[in-house]
């Protein structure tokens, strides 16, 4: 099989890109879903930039458009899903203009991979893993069988899989879950890709072996120079690997920024929600902070600030007027009346501020 | 929607408190029964199958109510028998004894329909009881699982050919021919549904709640049960009136002087040179017939599992 | 492995006893009349009839019968038909029916395997569409209708357009086709329509969206993992089928008058003749075990996730 044939994009622009430029910029992306005849508006107008060499995180609770928003990176969302707005550009093409399957076939896999969260079901049962590494190899660097093969091998070693002669000729379920990841790995990285998308790729491990796959994701990254784009709800897997942040909830992203500017300087409610719930944070003998509430229904439409209901500090503002993205720095913004120049002064609680003092003294940052 | 102030300096101070806002989540009320029958009437074949079941049915039931007219009454004169629709002989048509074809087609279908679903209540009888058993009583399950795969390693179409061999040909011959293997499928459903209940996390998490048995019972194991009943039922009656006419062709169907559809076609085939109206019009009949419940059967199948009510 | 197929077998073994011992008894529970054609049995005294059951060895207890008739078997002693053809050991007989059906099957399953996957494939890739509705109105024909309507229907219809003989012959070539067609028509429907629900529901799985996120073309995914995985379950019921087209041949070869093993089962009832229904049904029967054993181990060797000492294979109840 020939990719050559399949590239149609050739609008794509091949300069390469140096540390800090911004790969990504997507603006005001709208995805619709149809369910059960009623409408769920999954992402309302979210938005990130991920730049080259850099890891960012996307963090959010479930439902927060996290996974949707990853998705449409690589054209996938599900079959009753549309993107409704918004652009996606990427090396000059917008990405959600994108429809033809022909067209993500030179985008998948050779500039944009992904790896999912399970890896007990995303590979095939019934094949060997190493054959499954190699199809993508002879499928996109175009590698004759012998050459492809020991490209796969290769790669089995780059993510310390030992003893990969024998390996290759195993199936999935003659692996652990951990091993089963790096394979999955292995294969997303198997055509040099520039950008790798995580989502929440271990959540379903044990912690050790999470410690392990984090580290693998972050050699490679510094190996590959791959932008890693990376989903979790884990600030514990965010203070390890984020260089950048976006805080997602109910479909926006409401706060976006570096790794200091997030953790030492955030300026969202929901923000400082997130933070202050981190048990690292309690106090011995009081009461473990959490949000009051749930994150609001997609299906209706939603006035104002989606999380004025759950904060107890909300402005009148928040319940009519939804609020724009507000820049801090060049490098934070944040989607907050917090910010507008009228707004009244307001200190982040206690915790935050505590928190602060926390890193201070674990990371020395 | 609330009214929307204009945005103003004056908006920007602390809101007074909404008391509850925040629970408000995305659940809506879901039934189940609701959202099969919607799911399954979404799809306009279903509907017009729905309501040539329903009419074929009625029609069946209703006609030898209204008729006057004797299915079995031979004609004394000759002139009446095999006599086709355009010369004369009624709707469909007369029979070599010169009996009544529309008339026959209608009693014929009811017998047949008759056929189907005490068939189908007596598989799902019994298979409900015993998968119900299969999957409460541990120590049963293997002897369950044996008796399982010798039943479906017996092949239905010998089995049929033996049961009707050694009875003497009739409606129960049949009845008891078909359920002998019918029920075991049902009945393993039954279990695997029943297990599930039993260890299945959400009503361990149910129990664990308060939740009594019963209303666990009714609430997430009746629905499906009702549900298997009424797929089973349509999909038996195909599979019933295909048993009788081929039972029928090789001499071990229903008795000749019964009115059904396999006989009216066996007979008719025999005659389908000669007067080929003879044959024709039961089977379009029993076409429709079997067609509907089995489309509309499947249908409903996949319209009552839940995975579909997208 | 081998011990998983050597456990199997066993189990078969006991499978096909128990299943022969069930229809042992059910056919004990016929009249004693049956075992005489009318005329003997008007003109046999009653000491004469008594004396021939015993002969027969109808009149033992059913268990040395069943013990009996277990050793004739494995020995290739099958009894003697009683009225189809009266005194005939029934292996003869069976030796030159035999051929018929094995033809005739296995045409017919060559024919339904090719096109049923080929309509499988077809109605899968094109889901919903046009090729997938069509698949499904001729699936749902060959399945609701009774197949003695459209298999009787198609042989006085189709011969007259295609002027094809009405009954087999077996100098004449022609007269091989339709029956041969007529016979694969279910087994088409049955491939086609399990082909395309196993394709769909690997389309659904996660290892597949992963596939497609990795750049592999959809074509290339449907062909080498969809395709290849959804045949492995049906790896598993095709032998049963190819040995059991037997509804299927019974009507068929009595509609065209072939000498098959089926015609004479239909024949066989007809005319009650007690010892061949039995020899009959008991192979059929043995067939009908043999066929899922070999699926078995078929699905065996196909699934690598199978082990070799794994416990027995979950069967689904199919249609």
């Amino acid at each position: 099989m020939k990719t050559k044939d399949f590239i149609t994009i050739d609008a794509i622009d091949t300069t390469p890109k140096t540390h800090g430029d911004i790969l990504i910029e997507a603006r005001d992306v709208e995805v619709i879903f149809n369910l059960r005849g009623r409408k769920l508006k999954a992402l309302r107008r979210a938005g990130l930039e991920l730049r080259s060499g850099e890891t960012m995180t996307v963090v959010g609770e479930s439902g927060s458009g996290k996974s949707v928003l990853s998705k449409t990176l690589i054209g996938m969302l599900d079959k009753n899903g549309k993107i409704t707005g918004g652009s996606i550009i990427y090396r000059g093409v917008d990405l959600v203009k994108v429809t033809d399957e022909q067209d993500w076939l030179a985008i998948r896999g050779k500039r944009i991979a992904m790896i999912f969260q399970d890896p007990m079901t995303a590979l095939n049962p019934l094949k060997k893993i190493g054959e499954q590494i190699r199809e993508v190899i002879v499928l996109h660097r175009g590698l004759d069988a012998m050459a492809s093969r020991i490209a796969a091998l290769d790669m089995l070693v780059k993510v310390g899989i030992t003893d990969p002669e024998r390996r290759y000729e195993q199936y999935p379920h003659e692996f652990s879950g951990g091993m089963r990841q790096r394979v999955v790995i292995a294969t997303a990285i198997a055509c040099n890709p520039e950008i790798l998308i995580c989502d929440e790729p271990t959540t379903a491990l044990d912690v050790t072996i999470q410690a392990q796959i984090l580290d693998l994701i972050k050699k490679l990254q510094k190996d590959m120079g791959l932008s890693v784009l990376f989903i979790t709800h884990d600030l514990g897997v965010v203070a390890k690997m984020a260089d950048r942040i976006a805080v997602m909830y109910a479909g926006q992203v409401v706060e976006e920024g570096t790794v200091e500017d997030v953790f030492y300087d955030a300026r969202h409610p929901y923000t400082w929600a997130l933070l202050a719930s981190l048990p690292q944070l309690g106090i011995k003998g009081k009461e473990l902070f959490a949000i009051k509430g749930t994150p609001p229904s997609l299906f209706k439409e939603i006035q104002g600030d989606a999380f004025a209901p759950r904060n107890p500090f909300a402005l009148e503002v928040d319940f009519y007027h939804e609020p724009p993205m507000f820049e801090v720095s060049s490098t934070h913004r944040a989607r907050t009346w917090y910010l507008d120049p009228r707004a009244p002064k307001v200190e982040p609680p206690e915790v935050v501020v505590r928190l602060r003092e926390h890193l201070k003294q674990t990371t020395g940052r | 929607m609330k009214q929307v102030p204009v945005l103003g300096p004056e908006l920007f101070v602390p809101a007074q408190a909404g008391a509850g806002e925040e629970e408000q989540i995305g659940y809506e009320h879901y039934s189940y029964w609701r959202s099969t029958f919607r799911t399954f009437l979404k799809n306009p074949v279903s509907v017009v199958l729905l309501t040539i079941i329903i009419l074929l049915t009625a029609v069946s039931f209703v006609y030898p109510v209204l008729s006057g007219t004797d299915p079995n009454k031979v004609a004394l004169d000759v002139e009446r028998w095999n006599l086709s629709p355009e010369q004369g002989g009624g709707i469909f048509g007369t029979d070599q004894l010169g009996r009544d074809i529309w008339a026959r087609t209608w009693y014929g279908t009811r017998t047949s329909l008759l056929l189907g679903f005490i068939i189908a209540l007596l598989d799902v009888g019994i298979g409900m009881i015993a998968g119900a058993l299969w999957g409460y009583v541990k120590k049963l399950d293997r002897i369950m699982t044996e008796i399982y795969n010798i039943l479906t390693n017996i092949p239905q179409t010998v089995l049929l050919l033996l049961l009707s061999y050694i009875l003497r040909p009739g409606f129960w011959t049949i009845i008891i021919a078909l359920c002998s293997t019918g029920w075991i499928g049902i009945a393993r459903f039954v279990r695997n549904k029943v297990l599930m209940i039993r260890d299945s996390e959400y009503n361990i998490a149910s129990r664990t709640l308060g939740t009594p048995l019963m209303r666990i019972i009714t609430k997430n194991i009746l629905p499906y049960l009702v549900s298997i009943l009424i797929m089973e039922a349509a999909l038996t009656i195909p599979y019933s009136i295909g048993a009788e006419v081929f039972l029928g062709f090789i001499g071990l169907g229903l008795p000749l002087d019964t009115v059904s559809l396999g006989n009216l076609v066996n007979m008719g085939k025999n005659n389908f040179l000669l007067y080929p109206y003879q044959l024709t019009w039961p089977t379009l009949v029993l076409a429709l017939v079997t067609v509907s419940f089995y489309i509309a059967g499947n249908k409903f199948a996949d319209a009552s599992d839940p995975r579909n009510h997208v | 492995m081998g011990k998983y197929i050597l456990r199997r077998f066993w189990q078969s073994i006991i499978t096909v006893l128990i299943v022969l011992f069930v229809m042992f008894m059910l056919l004990r529970l016929m009249p004693k009349e049956n075992y005489f054609t009318r005329d003997d049995y008007i003109n046999m005294t009653e000491e004469d009839r008594t004396a021939y059951l015993r002969n027969l060895g109808v009149l033992d207890n059913p268990f040395v019968q069943f013990f009996k008739f277990i050793r004739g078997f494995v020995t290739g002693d099958l009894g003697r038909s009683i009225t189809v053809y009266p005194k005939t050991p029934i292996t003869e007989i069976l030796k030159e029916k035999i051929p018929y059906s094995l033809w005739f099957g296995l045409v017919s399953v060559l024919l339904s395997v090719v096109l049923g996957f080929l309509m499988g494939i077809s109605m899968a890739n094109n889901k919903d569409k046009l090729a997938d509705q069509l698949g499904t109105i001729y699936v749902v024909a060959v399945r609701a209708i009774p197949s003695l309507v459209y298999l009787f229907l198609i042989q006085m219809w189709v011969t007259h357009i295609f002027n094809l003989p009405m009954v087999f012959y077996e100098d004449e070539p022609a007269s091989w086709i339709l029956p041969a067609i007529s016979l694969s028509l279910s087994g088409i429907a049955w491939y086609a329509i399990w082909l395309r629900r196993f394709m769909v529901d690997e389309e659904n799985k996660d290892y597949i969206k992963f596939a497609i996120a990795k750049g592999l073309p959809r074509s290339y995914v449907m062909k080498r993992h969809v395709l290849r995985n959804a045949l492995v379950p049906l790896v598993q019921y095709l032998p049963s089928q190819i040995l059991l087209t037997i509804a299927g041949s019974l009507i068929i070869e009595s509609i065209y008058s072939i000498p098959g093993m089926g015609g004479l089962l239909v024949y066989a009832i007809r005319q009650q003749d007690n010892t061949l229904v039995q020899a009959l049904v008991c192979i059929y029967s043995i067939l009908g075990v043999f066929g899922v054993f070999i699926g078995d181990i078929l699905m065996a060797i196909v699934d690598p996730r199978i082990k070799l000492t794994s416990a027995k294979v979950e069967r689904e109840v199919t249609a």
